[in-house]
């Protein structure tokens, strides 16, 4: 098998998670949608640190995984606290900004 | 097969092991994350979501990282998706997502973009002429060895500004959801003396009457001297005026007593 | 790589040179200093200790940019590049914030100052009215502030792309928080934040799969590696246009260039109006900043291939700016929408690359680097001035609430109306400095079309920016219109420090203009 193939998986999931953020309604769908992505770019990571023969694609994906938790932590508060303010965790109530 | 690619194969062929463990667990992530697109319950989406990584950490694994494929299933599925799970928990499980759409067109036109992009990117991506070094070399040392070496020297900076991060997070976190007590907090003992000095009636408030038929709440007990006790019946049900009075309920029972018993009580 | 029998033999000792770093490690270190008073400090203190420790930081942060001026090396294993761009960068960059944390720390105007008392009580409940009672106000908004500020400082400087994403993500996770925490329209606010957050995050997803692509085509993510794998042709050439590609898209987002400019109006006026100054200046220095640097570091070897397509988004973004900035009704939109024909403006200047000037300098760079510097302090002042007119509500927004100001308050008009005669490119403002020396620029790399469509959308954004004094000075003040509130020495010195370099740079733009000549050439 040609280890090109996790980087075709890779592309694949990173491309639903794309689909996902813009089809879904609730913000923490939306935000499970970017962890995806994250999770798809951090195979790309792995893959392509096997194939260049070193580590640093590993070392960064680990880094990717710390600023995810930071922003999970982050983003869970923020939505929390706009559900809080109106009950619903839903981006299209989120409709006070318009043109 | 012409024996350049033959030999292109060879130099980049992985061991079948390896195959299957991909042709298994790759499809099983690509459905799990179209499961998390298309289910309506979000907590359905946050499992799946984990199922996917929990498949991408076995991939790391059989990709020679195994400190990678842990630290996936730990951070990951263990940390970050529970506290996803946690946080739908609290916004309420049961708000099912409306999956309407409001802008007319966007839903075809985003799995459009979706596919083509991800079209693109696989077909860009096809005519790739890859090496596969292995990281036998970079490993030889044992993968965490290697991984410290790289974070403690070439990437030191990127991780000592990645606290910064830790404790934006953390503050954000107590910004956004910390209630601060501002006023003094009530204790046991403030509370007995608001009560004695409030001059209300300080026991436990009697229970409501409880008579042969009539052992419900909204029949006030009687004191010994034969008065109803208002204080036994609840404020809410003495303002809808559901209260049962007293005298009506004794001659009840007294009709009741002197008469005879009959057949059945319904009729 | 690792081919030695012990690790303690291999382990080189990585090389921190805390003198080239110390603008960063002041900064961050200003943060920690205002968490750990967060704890310890009596509240009532905390206010004017958490602001003068910051503006102390600001200008100690300073000095060690000036200082390492000329002195030009790679530091911390090589992953920041310390060089000419970076340091004029940083030092605008802390020259910004210094105005941005004053304006910030205004309590006069909105009593209890522009934050909501605490980000997690309920508007409108009790507990929320006891304490605006108190006057208790969210004082974690200073290390915040600090935390994003150390990112910007980082972010145009980051030699590899590794450091790159976690300056990116240590700058905007303060931001997405402190866009959410305004006192009035709370609702909005926190919709403000969540939409910057939702959006953020996923423009930093491609921006990180564009790293992996990089990674995959050069096996390493240093910028000069990178260089070197497009020079000597190596590698995938698909692996580095798509990761490009996506870099870049990453990147644009955070400038606010169109087609991914969506998320700034909506920021903009959400967002907590101070803040909203300060982002829209030091962000955008701090993403072009490093916008400037993967694009003529990493990738300078594809110049050809990227060039049309800058090419392509200056346009489409001075003319989103420009024309939906005529149809806006709130003024904090149309500054938003302004300061996306901005972006505009300054990707021309980044289109002449082999623009050289008579002494060797970098004019695609140095011109960017100028306009930087004028547009962030006009861009600072301008929303400062939004501060001050209110009515009951709040700040008062709508356009049609600033008919007539200049009866009521004609020194605020006046002021008004030079940064917005400086957005739109009059002489003897900074702006027309900017604009001629990015036009110029452009001009000098054969972008001669791009200069023509960029002189005439400058026109019809200058008519919207007149719109607005017109407004201001020929109508009839409504009835009940709002008032301008006299600030605290705070927003005044906030609003002269942007107006009197938006002058300066205007009347004698030579000193600036030849120091962002010197410091035009990047490090590999």
């Amino acid at each position: 098998m040609n280890p090109m193939n996790y980087v075709y998986l890779s592309a694949v999931l990173f491309s639903i998670g794309a689909a996902g953020v813009l089809l879904r309604r609730n913000a923490i769908v939306v935000f499970m949608c970017v962890e995806l992505m994250l999770n798809a770019c951090n195979l790309a990571f792995v893959t392509f640190s096997r194939m260049e023969g070193n580590l640093d694609g590993q070392v960064i994906a680990f880094f990717v995984m710390v600023v995810a938790a930071a922003e999970v932590v982050v983003g869970l508060a923020i939505i929390v606290t706009i559900v809080r303010t109106r009950r619903s965790a839903s981006v299209d109530g989120a409709n006070l900004l318009k043109y | 097969m012409s024996s350049t690619a033959t030999v292109l194969a060879a130099a980049t062929d992985t061991g079948t092991g390896e195959a299957v463990t991909f042709w298994v667990l790759g499809p099983l992530a690509v459905l799990a994350a179209l499961g998390m697109l298309a289910s309506k319950k979000a907590v359905h989406s946050a499992l799946l979501l984990a199922l996917t990584m929990l498949s991408l950490a076995v991939l790391y694994l059989a990709q020679d990282a195994p400190f990678l494929g842990v630290v996936q299933v730990v951070v990951y599925t263990g940390a970050v998706m529970m506290l996803f799970l946690f946080v739908l928990m609290l916004v309420g499980v049961d708000s099912a997502d409306s999956l309407v759409e409001t802008l007319r067109g966007q839903r075809v036109a985003a799995v459009l973009g979706a596919v083509g992009f991800g079209a693109l990117l696989v077909f860009a991506l096809g005519d790739a002429v890859v090496t596969n070094e292995g990281l036998d070399q970079a490993n030889s040392e044992g993968n965490v060895e290697g991984l410290a070496n790289l974070i403690f020297a070439r990437y030191v900076f990127a991780f000592e500004v990645t606290s910064a991060l830790l404790i934006t997070a953390a503050i954000g976190a107590m910004v956004l959801a910390h209630r601060e007590r501002h006023l003094p907090k009530i204790t046991q003992r403030d509370l007995s003396v608001q009560r004695f000095r409030g001059g209300q009636y300080p026991a436990p408030l009697p229970s409501p009457g409880v008579y042969a038929r009539h052992n419900a709440v909204d029949t006030p007990a009687l004191l010994p001297d034969g008065t109803p006790a208002d204080a036994s019946v609840s404020r809410v049900l003495a303002a809808r005026g559901d209260v049962r009075s007293i005298p009506e309920q004794a001659s009840t029972t007294a009709i009741e007593r002197a008469a005879p018993r009959r057949e059945d009580d319904g009729s | 790589m690792n081919t030695g029998l012990t690790l303690a033999a291999e382990f080189e000792t990585p090389s921190v040179e805390y003198r080239l770093l110390a603008p960063m490690l002041i900064v961050f270190g200003v943060a920690v200093a205002g968490v750990l008073l967060e704890a310890f400090m009596p509240r009532p203190f905390r206010h004017e200790t958490q602001l003068g420790l910051a503006v102390a930081g600001l200008l100690a942060a300073f000095a060690s940019v000036v200082m390492l001026a000329g002195d030009y090396s790679v530091a911390a294993s090589g992953s920041v590049a310390v060089d000419g761009p970076a340091l004029f960068l940083q030092g605008a960059i802390l020259l910004m914030a210094i105005p941005g944390v004053l304006a910030t720390a205004e309590r006069k105007v909105d009593v209890g100052g522009v934050f909501a008392p605490a980000g997690s009580s309920t508007p409108g409940s009790p507990a929320e009215r006891l304490l605006v009672a108190e006057k208790i106000t969210q004082t974690e908004v200073f290390p915040l502030l600090m935390f994003a500020i150390g990112g910007m400082l980082l972010f145009p400087a980051s030699n590899d792309l590794l450091t790159m994403f976690v300056a990116l993500e240590v700058l905007s996770l303060p931001l997405y928080l402190l866009c959410g925490l305004a006192r009035r329209r709370r609702l909005l606010s926190q919709e403000a934040s969540l939409k910057y957050f939702l959006l953020g995050a996923y423009s930093s997803a491609f921006f990180l799969y564009g790293v992996a692509l990089l990674y995959g085509y050069a096996g390493t993510v240093r910028l000069s590696g990178i260089a070197e794998a497009v020079s000597s042709e190596a590698g995938n050439e698909t692996l580095l246009l798509t990761g490009t590609a996506l870099l870049t898209v990453g990147l644009l987002f955070k400038v606010g260039a169109a087609p991914f400019h969506s998320w700034t109006p909506d920021v903009y006026q959400g967002a907590p109006t101070p803040i909203t100054g300060f982002m829209a200046a030091c962000t955008k220095v701090a993403a072009f900043g490093a916008l400037l640097r993967v694009l003529y570091v990493g990738v300078g070897g594809l110049a050809w291939e990227w060039e049309p397509v800058i090419w392509g988004i200056a346009i489409l973004t001075m003319g989103v700016g420009s024309v939906l900035a005529l149809t806006q009704t709130d003024i904090k939109r149309m500054l938003a929408y302004s300061s996306i024909a901005h972006a505009g403006f300054i990707l021309t200047g980044l289109v002449g690359t082999d623009a050289v000037g008579a002494d060797g300098e970098l004019l695609g760079v140095s011109s960017v680097l100028f306009y930087l510097v004028t547009y962030g302090f006009s861009t600072i002042g301008a929303f400062a001035v939004v501060t001050l007119v209110r009515d009951a509500a709040g700040e008062a927004t709508h356009l049609s609430q600033w008919a007539g100001l200049a009866r009521r308050s004609p020194v605020i008009a006046v002021v008004f109306t030079f940064f917005l005669a400086a957005f739109a490119g009059i002489p003897l403002t900074s702006g027309f400095t900017a604009k001629f020396a990015v036009f110029s620029a452009a001009w000098a790399g054969d972008a001669r079309v791009l200069v023509i469509i960029g002189v005439i959308m400058s026109a019809v954004a200058a008519f919207f920016y007149f719109r607005v004094i017109v407004l201001m000075f020929f109508s009839a003040p409504a009835p009940d219109g709002p008032s301008v509130v006299v600030p605290s020495p705070l927003t005044t010195v906030a609003i002269a420090i942007g107006a009197a370099v938006t002058l300066l740079l205007g009347v004698f733009p030579t000193y600036v203009l030849e120091l962002a000549g010197l410091a035009s050439q990047f490090v590999r």
